[in-house]
């Protein structure tokens, strides 16, 4: 046949051979462009009134047009041979393609999606394919399907049955039926002859293949495939095949075509909402689901055991895990975790025989709660946010401040507190957290201002006795205290001074900056504020200026000695505008008579040059005893004291700014005992749990 | 429609390491695009959008070359075959201690 001419069409190669006869690429010598010749095989049995009716056929076909139908240009006839000129599609067959193994999902829907659109074209115009096979669809470089021999095949698909319903097993027409019979409907089989939803049970077919690589009716004879079709159940594909997608081709496939789709169109749509409703990489299904845990790389890791002391560093630039023993001169540093994030909240939690470290980080990629069961070895990464404003809201987290364990006997209660200025709570330890409505919803907080560092809740203080009572700080809207468990809320800043706005004692609108209770005596809170020292006797209903002798009384943390009410300690800064140690001398200042006097502690502290400065939850106490005090500086220095602030070490250098500051022991009964009832703890002295902002821990006996 | 993202190193991890990601939109703006990307790799949203469902302050996308925020942010059409990249902004710091 090479270069004949049919028509006007010069034929140049040969590209295949299939049922219907021998297919080559010709030149059209008229348009000057080439096309697909497909030349009807006389073998294909057709008497003179079938080929008239499959020259009408092509005809009508030919009047198609659309994107995913190859065009049938022409039809002809010439010394009784028929010939079909159709628009040269250069690709690959989705036969082909599929393989043994079938194709990603993404592919599957993105192709049945075409499918379906050119036979809801064609069925549009009354034209049924009746051989849709994935040998008949083509998909170009550019992945865009054609569909082949619309309308062509039910002359010769009838002829090729006729055959095969004589000899199924060994008639000369097997090996061309095997190509069309598993596509064939069980319609067709009984001799029902097809219409629309025979095209759409062989759309399942293809589906099903490309999906999965084998074909859903199979059988070793076109008796075992026929009757697999008849009476048979496809075997389930499971993942990664979605279960909607499934669904889809499980539809396409009812045995009765009245329990099918009943338009193209409908199986369009359905495959367009898997696409847009679910996972389209097999990879990503594995991303579905809960939180991930992430192990990082380039971090040193911590082994700790039991009895060993941790301090929790929190960092602009990613946190760090020291441990020691209760010796605590000795540290072996794990991390840094989080590279690059901010992590201005930690804490551990050992309520209920767990030893879980949480951490806020920041960045870019916002702001998440992250929690860790091994010491940092890997931490959660959870593909959702757990901490989120409502959509009503119209708010958004900007960071996590503190994260506060709640009362040893309530395990799975925590809080956090954010910025912008709100409080989230956790019945679930953790798993899930809802905005504290009665104090977003309090009527002061739209003239809340926020201070340097943000409009933050970065204080949570929990009466250890009162458990309907707790206290928050909020820079700048000053302290708030509730007595209904977190339903109603009111400003406890009576006798603190601003020095921000006209009137001096504003109910509220104070910029504090830190917030402190001793559990032994929950009615006595002290607050470090934006100039001002202060401590209320009376659960914050009055507060005493107690600045009775610090350098200034600018400055950010404030912590109680875990044993002694009396003792407090504080970092003063020289002011507002120069936010340094007081005269290039790093000291921290104790009061040992519930502020009455200060004196300057700064043994082993740089007393030159030393222009530090000690954020807010940068410093703690732990509960050993003798009792240890921690700071850590914006420039990256981590101290120490193991004698309740006598003397002090350099533990760590070189860190980034420091921003929180946490100690920990890791469960050993015979220094921990739990905290007793208020009534119970107020004449002793023995180890309690720290403050609401510190570390809680909860011995084991 | 499909859109390509460009995935960036931070969030690789959320699509299995893939450093670009082929999805298929059912509308012809950013947001629809974003909306496929959050249903096929769901770890993506809350990283690169608020919770309100505004993008990051620090975030930018590009479809091609240009910042959609200067093309009408996630109303920017995006024609089928784009390629939109998430870049994290050169600004800025990681939150500013006080």
């Amino acid at each position: 046949m090479i270069g004949q001419v049919l028509g006007h069409y010069r034929i140049v190669s040969k590209i295949g051979e299939g049922g219907m006869g021998v297919v080559y690429r010709a030149h059209d010598e008229v348009l000057h462009r080439d096309v697909a010749l497909k030349v009807v095989s006389k073998n294909v049995g057709l008497d003179q009134s079938t080929s008239q009716d499959l020259l009408r056929e092509a005809r009508a076909s030919s009047a198609l047009s659309h994107p995913n139908i190859c065009t049938i240009h022409e039809v002809g006839e010439t010394n009784g041979e028929l010939y079909i000129v159709m628009e040269l599609v250069e690709g690959k067959s989705l036969r082909s393609l599929i393989g043994d193994t079938g194709l990603p999902i993404e592919s599957v829907l993105r192709y049945g999606v075409q499918i379906a659109n050119a036979l809801g074209r064609a069925h549009d115009r009354g034209i049924i394919h009746r051989d849709l096979k994935s040998s008949n669809v083509v998909v170009t470089s550019e992945g865009l399907v054609k569909v082949l021999d619309f309308g062509l095949a039910k002359h010769v698909a009838s002829a090729i049955f006729e055959g095969s319903t004589r000899s199924f097993q060994t008639g000369p027409d097997a090996s061309m039926v095997s190509g069309t019979l598993p596509y064939m409907a069980p319609e067709i089989l009984r001799g029902e002859g097809a219409d629309y939803r025979s095209d759409l049970w062989a759309l399942g077919v293809v589906l099903y293949e490309a999906a999965s690589g084998r074909l859903p009716f199979e059988g070793r004879t076109s008796f075992e495939i026929s009757s697999s079709i008849m009476r048979e159940m496809p075997k389930p594909l499971g993942p990664p095949v979605l279960p909607a997608l499934w669904a889809t081709i499980q539809r396409c496939l009812a045995k009765e075509p009245m329990q099918r789709y009943q338009r193209a169109s409908e199986v369009q749509a359905a495959l367009e909402a898997v696409q847009s409703a679910v996972v389209i990489s097999t990879d990503a299904a594995a991303d579905r689901g809960g939180p991930r845990t992430t192990v990082l790389h380039n971090v040193q890791h911590i082994h700790v055991r039991k009895g060993d002391f941790l301090l929790l560093v929190g960092t602009t630039k990613g946190a760090f895990v020291l441990r020691s023993n209760i010796q605590r001169n000795r540290w072996e540093v794990g991390g840094p975790y989080f590279h690059g994030h901010a992590v201005y909240a930690m804490a551990y939690d050992d309520r209920d025989g767990q030893h879980r470290l949480w951490a806020s980080t920041q960045s870019y990629w916002g702001t998440l709660l992250r929690s860790s069961d091994d010491f940092g070895k890997s931490w959660t990464n959870p593909q959702e946010a757990p901490i989120r404003f409502p959509a009503d809201t119209g708010v958004s987290l900007k960071n996590i401040w503190q994260i506060c364990l709640g009362r040893p006997e309530e395990p799975d209660i925590l809080y956090c507190g954010v910025e912008p200025a709100a409080l989230f709570q956790s019945r679930d330890a953790g798993e899930s957290w809802s905005l504290v409505r009665g104090l977003f919803d309090h009527p002061h907080r739209p003239r809340w201002v926020p201070g340097n560092g943000g409009l933050a809740l970065h204080t949570i203080v929990l009466d250890p006795a009162n458990t309907q009572r707790m206290y928050v700080a909020i820079s700048a809207g000053g302290v708030y205290r509730t007595d209904d468990g977190g339903g109603t809320w009111t400003a406890q800043n009576r006798g603190i001074r601003v020095v921000f706005m006209p009137g001096k004692y504003p109910e509220f609108g104070q910029c504090v900056h830190k917030m402190a209770m001793h559990p032994n005596r929950p009615e006595r809170l002290f607050l470090q504020n934006h100039w001002g020292l202060y401590r209320s006797d009376d659960c914050a209903e009055n507060w005493t200026d107690i600045a009775n002798g610090v350098p200034s009384d600018f400055g950010f943390p404030v912590v109680v000695h875990p044993k002694n009410p009396d003792w407090v300690y504080v970092l003063p800064v020289d002011s507002d505008e120069f936010r340094c140690s007081c005269d290039g001398r790093l000291r921290v200042y104790r009061t040992r008579n519930a502020g009455a006097s200060w004196e300057p502690l700064m043994r082993g502290l740089p007393q030159k040059r030393a222009y530090e400065t000690v954020l807010r939850d940068a410093m703690t106490a732990d509960s050993l005893d003798p009792a240890g005090i921690y700071f850590g500086t914006r420039s990256g220095q981590l101290y120490g004291s193991t004698d309740e602030g006598k003397n002090w070490k350099k533990i760590l250098d070189g860190l980034p700014s420091v921003v929180c500051v946490k100690s920990a022991v890791i469960g050993d009964p015979s220094v921990f005992r739990s905290p007793r009832p208020r009534q119970a703890a107020a004449t002793s002295s023995r180890s309690r749990r720290s403050t609401g902002k510190s570390t809680t821990r909860r011995g084991k006996s | 429609m499909s859109v390509t993202f460009q995935i960036p190193g931070p969030l690789r991890e959320f699509t299995g390491g893939r450093t670009a990601v082929e999805i298929e939109a059912s509308g012809g703006v950013l947001e629809d695009a974003l909306k496929a990307l959050w249903t096929c790799y769901p770890g993506l949203r809350d990283r690169i959008a608020t919770e309100q469902g505004h993008i990051r302050e620090h975030i930018n996308l590009f479809l091609g070359d240009e910042d959609v925020r200067y093309t009408g942010g996630l109303m920017t059409p995006v024609p089928a075959g784009s390629v939109i990249s998430i870049v994290n902004a050169v600004s800025g710091g990681c939150g500013s201690p006080s």
